[in-house]
């Protein structure tokens, strides 16, 4: 089998090389191949060659076949995407039925940091900004959902919107002192900015104090989304709209100011980007993704109280976009999903078998045994300092890694 | 009433303005900000915690070997980690320091437990002097603002005497030249991460008699000097250690005066506004990028 | 009348502490000339452009732009009224592709916003729509300039030549009115020097573009040049007609030092 198909990507290129030749200028020569029905052939050859070449690193060669110019920005492009995408959605909805419940709340969070983790990483990975306070735009969310729906009564679709704008709101005002500063500047403003949300919101009678607030039920036009699999499934379905969303947003217009305003403001600048505009909003954008997640977070939870909304939470939805890959959507996706889990579960080394009774027993002789679970803290730390030097594009990178090694198995 | 609110604020201020400084060492040398200084600085002291009271060497011996072990702490941090990372940028930077910081702490609480303890120093916080018209201040006070003050001397001469603290300098300033001109800008790097790590530390060794030794003491005195150093502009020594002392006495002015509560809060509100005006904080330089 | 002209720059003055970059610089372009600025290093002819940009506020004189005065508007606005630009080291974004680079120079042509973006779903939305119809015009501009070879990569991967010409790719994507070159000739072989004098040819014929150029490169001034101004430390040398002004004795003067 693998000759095979070592003989078909040889005896592709050649064709593959004489139609570049014949259409040096892109698309628009492109189209009139479809006509005939040898050619339609001739074109999927192109392509396969193409993306073999492409996987080998020929990046010369690799320029594939495109009917439109819309594939360049279409969604789930081609059939093994679809295919896929198909799968995974099928994946997402069976598993609730097969796993514990305490796993679907795992999924749950894990889908809650991806909102997150999106909109950080607009900010952080296609703006160029930094930001240490983002567990204040998901406090603010938390609160204003929580508060609207339980104090003035607001359905809870409305609520939810409405936490994520005011978060926007206060991203935007955030926004404004960030147009002037830079690295560490601007992350000790947006540190300040977040240390003092958690301080007000413990201080205020109306947000509970320190005690918190009780979460009410999420109901949707009647429908009581508290069970741990209605709420999963609500969770999931926003997570994936606001990543799509997200996704579109970063192929369009906008995407291309918030990369254009992180390689060169003054470049941007001088091409008619009104780069304040393009700062404060990427601030906004991030802020409501993270205020809807905040929302979110609530309900997931079942309670708020201003513990949760840490400077550490803060760090690790940084951690998290750095370590899954600035500026990729599964990136934001890959790096929530590992940092959700690591948060959770890294305690769990301790009841690995060889590993764990190693760690006891260090415990016993060199450490205390109280002080166990504090292991879950080293291993995160290394853990984020190891991708982080091995793989400086982080969990996007080694994912890519793997994409190419399979694609190009026999080299 | 109010020089001895100044006068407290002064003492909480040079553990801010030793924590800003340590900062600042760093940053000129890295652009890299460290939060793991903080939790450098709590192992330290934890380590002096250990000589003091557990093995029961004597102060001076305590406190000389705890210094060294930071000095090896902050080298370690540059040689195992730092200088491993591939296309370093600031972000992985920056995420490195922070996981460092989560293992140190992590490290802490495993071995010491989250119990509070206490670092007995040979200066009391009960026996005062009285510095007239009421204004009081204690041995341990003194003692933190006399060290503070002695410590900014030394670095101030060691850089600008020395023969080491000029090849800082100049490898702070450019890199690539200092390299042509036979200086190892690598070691300068570890150095700069170990004597920063010593300045932490000393300031760490200040926090626990005031307050407790517990593996989460570090984390207010590191976000106030990080806040101090930017305020005074990062890279500005001299500019940081006025930001400390500033940050200090206006918190507690404010705390006294105003609203206990709210006296975190004031401190970075005080910083955003002042960044506002001054993008490079009040003593740093502002760059524009020429094209 | 200042209204008049197409573009006119009056007694326009910078200063950097001490050093007068530009002092009380006057001249006009007129629609459709390629109009050329030649001067020794540190003339202040870079100092021109980014007052003209609004990249640097100028302490003194004003910029007319098509009868309005643009002096002081921000950046974005003065790109808006039509006034487009190269630099002399090359800003481009470097993490995107060439493609990329170009759309962003549609990007005031452009209407889309923040939610017909995030709803880009279909190809007949109304945010596809419009990202194809400016990629057609983009892809015109590749052929052009013969770019199609590094469409889909990253600026930072292409050869410095190449660079150059995707950012003169990119001002003219925006269809300005007025088209500031700054040195475009810097760092090019002879090969792609004679390439751009063709370009530029191109571009005034089929786009009916004004261009106001900073150059070193003397035969390339004299070739394509309908009018040059001469600066030295900030002021008007002299202006006129190519063959004048290379042979002016001040200009050669202010050249060869002596």
């Amino acid at each position: 089998m693998f000759p095979n198909s070592l003989i078909q990507k040889f005896t592709f290129i050649p064709a593959f090389v004489t139609t570049q030749n014949l259409q040096p200028h892109g698309l628009r020569s492109l189209r009139c191949i479809e006509t005939s029905d040898f050619f339609c052939i001739y074109n999927l050859q192109c392509r396969l060659a193409g993306h073999i070449m492409s996987e080998m690193g020929f990046a010369f060669m690799s320029a594939e076949m495109k009917r439109s110019y819309y594939e360049d920005i279409q969604p789930l492009k081609g059939w093994p995407a679809r295919v896929w995408f198909v799968v995974l959605v099928a994946v997402l909805v069976a598993v609730p039925f097969v796993i514990k419940s305490y796993y679907v709340y795992v999924l749950s969070l894990m889908a809650v940091n991806v909102i997150v983790a999106l909109g950080m990483n607009l900010l952080v990975g296609n703006t160029g900004h930094i930001s240490l306070g983002h567990a204040g735009f998901v406090a603010i969310g938390a609160y204003t959902t929580v508060l609207l729906i339980s104090g003035a009564g607001v359905v809870f679709p409305v609520a939810l919107v409405a936490g994520g704008l005011i978060a926007a709101a206060f991203g935007f005002i955030l926004g404004i002192p960030a147009l002037r500063l830079e690295g560490p500047y601007l992350a000790i403003a947006t540190l300040g900015f977040g240390i003092a949300v958690t301080i007000i919101i413990g201080r205020v009678e109306l947000f509970g104090g320190h005690m918190g607030l009780i979460v009410p039920k999420p109901e949707i036009a009647g429908i009581d989304f508290s069970g741990d699999r209605a709420l999963y499934y609500l969770v999931m379905g926003i997570a994936m709209l606001m990543g799509f969303a997200m996704r579109n947003i970063l192929k369009s217009r906008l995407g291309r100011a918030f990369h254009s305003v992180r390689d060169s403001d003054i470049a941007a600048a001088t091409l008619g980007v009104n780069v304040a505009r393009y700062k404060t909003l990427s601030f906004a954008i991030s802020a409501f993704y993270a205020g809807v997640a905040g929302g979110l977070w609530a309900f997931v939870l079942g309670f708020i109280n201003p513990g949760l909304f840490s400077f550490v939470l803060s760090i690790l939805f940084l951690a998290t976009v750095v370590v899954g890959g600035l500026g990729t959507i599964l990136g934001s996706v890959l790096g929530a999903v590992v940092i959700t889990f690591l948060n959770l579960q890294a305690e769990s080394i301790q009841h690995v078998p060889v590993i764990g009774e190693v760690l006891i027993w260090i415990s016993q002789n060199f450490m205390t045994v109280s002080g166990l679970p504090n292991v879950s803290w080293i291993f995160t730390g290394l853990i984020l300092i190891l991708i982080v030097i091995f793989e400086p594009l982080g969990l996007y990178g080694i994912w890519i890694r793997i994409k190419i090694y399979w694609r190009t198995w026999p080299f | 009433m109010i020089s001895q609110i100044i006068l407290s604020g002064l003492a909480i201020g040079s553990v801010y303005a030793l924590m800003a400084l340590a900062m600042s060492i760093t940053y000129k040398a890295s652009e890299i900000p460290n939060f793991a200084q903080g939790e450098m600085a709590m192992i330290s002291t934890y380590i002096a915690y250990v000589l003091l009271v557990v093995q029961g060497i004597s102060f001076f011996w305590a406190f000389i070997f705890a210094l060294l072990f930071a000095l090896v702490l902050g080298l370690a941090l540059e040689f195992v980690f730092i200088r491993r990372a591939k296309e370093p940028n600031l972000l992985n930077l920056i995420i490195i320091t922070l996981g460092f910081q989560m293992m140190l702490y992590g490290l802490a609480g495993w071995k010491w437990g989250a119990d509070q303890r206490r670092l007995r120093m040979p200066f009391s916080e009960t026996e005062t002097y009285d510095l007239g018209g009421g204004v009081v201040v204690s041995q341990l006070g003194l003692a933190t603002i006399g060290t503070a003050v002695v410590l900014m001397l030394i670095i101030w001469l060691f850089l600008r005497f020395t023969k080491l603290g000029l090849a800082m300098k100049a490898s702070q300033q450019n890199a690539m030249a200092a390299r042509i001109n036979g200086i190892r800008t690598n070691r300068i790097l570890s150095l700069s991460f170990g004597i920063s790590s010593v300045v932490g530390a000393i300031a760490g060794m200040m926090v626990a008699p005031v307050t407790t030794l517990d593996p989460g003491m570090m984390w207010d005195p590191l976000l106030k000097g990080f806040a101090a150093a930017v305020l005074g502009g990062l890279t500005s020594l001299g500019g940081v250690v006025v930001g400390g002392y500033l940050l200090g006495v206006i918190e507690n002015l404010f705390g006294f005066y105003i609203s206990l509560e709210f006296k975190s809060v004031v401190a970075f509100l005080i910083i955003v506004i002042v960044l506002y005006v001054r993008p490079s904080g009040l003593f740093g330089r502002h760059y524009v990028r020429k094209v | 009348m200042p209204e008049n002209d197409f573009f006119r720059v009056e007694g326009l003055t910078k200063r950097f502490g001490g050093l007068t970059a530009l002092d009380k610089l006057t001249f006009s372009v007129e629609k459709g000339m390629l109009f050329s600025i030649i001067g020794p290093n540190g003339a202040g002819k870079s100092t021109l452009f980014n007052c003209i940009n609004s990249l640097y506020r100028p302490d003194e004189g004003k910029v007319w732009f098509r009868g309005k005065e643009i002096t002081g508007l921000n950046p974005h606005r003065i790109a808006a009224a039509g006034i487009g630009r190269t630099f002399q080291n090359i800003e481009l974004f470097a993490n995107m592709t060439t493609m990329e680079n170009l759309m962003l120079g549609r990007h005031l042509h452009m209407k889309t916003g923040l939610f017909g973006a995030a709803m880009m779903f279909h190809r007949r939305s109304r945010a596809a729509r419009e990202e194809m119809v400016h990629r057609e015009r983009v892809e015109r501009i590749i052929d052009l300039l013969e770019l199609q070879a590094s469409r889909d990569k990253f600026v930072s991967q292409l050869p410095y030549g190449t660079r150059k010409v995707v950012e003169l790719g990119r001002a003219l994507a925006a269809e300005p009115e007025l088209l500031l070159l700054d040195e475009p000739a810097a760092g090019l072989n002879n090969e792609e020097k004679e390439d751009l004098i063709f370009w530029i040819q191109d571009i005034r014929r089929e786009f009916g573009i004004t261009i106001l150029m900073i150059e070193h490169n003397m035969q390339l001034v004299q070739d394509v040049s309908d009018r040059i101004l001469a600066i030295n430390f900030g002021k008007m040398i002299t202006e006129g007609e190519p063959d004048e002004v290379v042979n002016h004795p001040e200009v050669m003067k202010a050249y060869l030092g002596g």
